[in-house]
């Protein structure tokens, strides 16, 4: 079991990691394998985010990969054997790094799904 | 200013290069850390890739058009590898984490892998043919 400073981090991680199986595999079933030729055009990416749960799922995908992707790196990181300060500042720079990511996935969807039209209306009243 | 501590001057994560130090549960560790790399690599494109996406279909459709061929779709199958092994190895390190088995984790390695090994040629033959 890690020890108590790096525990909070590895909890999350190992919550995230479990999570991201689920919706890795939704991501990748839905994207991949059922999608035609491998890969959505516009028309069926909008179709498929016409669906409230499935912007759920996506988002939450998001929010979940970014944090185990930052906790992950981070513990990559303090693997070099960093100085305490520089360990402070990996952490700032990682929550900086993961809250712009958000950010802009969130974006990146709004402005997907603002190009939509009927089964999107429910979001841009 | 120093940025690394006196003990541990020595980059630990040189051990990840030591072939000596090569173990099951070293090669797990090694594993998980390459792949984790390249997954975060992957994301921060995929991200980037999806701009597209944002200029609507007339951005977006011909690059599907391009990424529908053999090549990108081989690219698909490295992805669903780094997927199987770093989702399944970080199952296996969760479970052990929180106390499950940790006494069966190197046989647990190794059925897990095997479970990848399949999963990624089902899964690439979909990829493929799908």
């Amino acid at each position: 079991m890690p020890n108590k400073k790096s525990s909070w981090g590895w909890f999350w991680q190992a919550v995230t990691g479990i999570l991201l199986i689920l919706l890795v595999g939704l991501h990748m079933v839905a994207h991949h394998f059922v999608a035609e030729g491998g890969l959505r055009d516009f028309k069926q990416v909008i179709e498929y985010l016409s669906n409230p749960v499935i912007i759920v799922a996506e988002l939450a995908f998001l929010i979940s990969v970014t944090v185990h992707a930052m906790l992950g790196m981070r513990s990559i990181l303090f693997d070099l054997g960093l100085s305490a300060r520089m360990e402070r500042f990996v952490t700032q720079a990682s929550i900086v790094v993961g809250g712009l990511t958000v950010l802009y996935g969130f974006w990146l969807t709004y402005t997907i799904l603002a190009q939509g039209s009927a089964p999107t209306a429910f979001l841009f009243p | 200013m120093n940025l690394y501590r006196p003990e541990l001057s020595r980059f630990r994560f040189l051990r990840w290069f030591d072939f000596r130090t090569w173990r099951l549960g070293m090669l797990a560790y090694i594993l998980n850390r390459v792949t984790a790399l390249g997954l975060v690599l992957y994301l921060y494109i995929h991200l980037v890739v999806l701009t597209m996406l944002a200029a609507g279909p007339k951005s977006w459709d011909p690059f599907v058009a391009i990424v529908r061929s053999p090549f990108f779709l081989a690219l698909d199958v490295i992805l669903l590898a780094g997927l199987l092994i770093h989702g399944l190895n970080g199952l296996r390190v969760a479970l052990t984490g929180f106390g499950c088995g940790v006494r069966a984790q190197k046989p647990l390695f190794v059925a897990l892998m095997l479970f990848a090994a399949i999963a990624l040629l089902i899964g690439a033959i979909k990829i493929f043919t799908g």
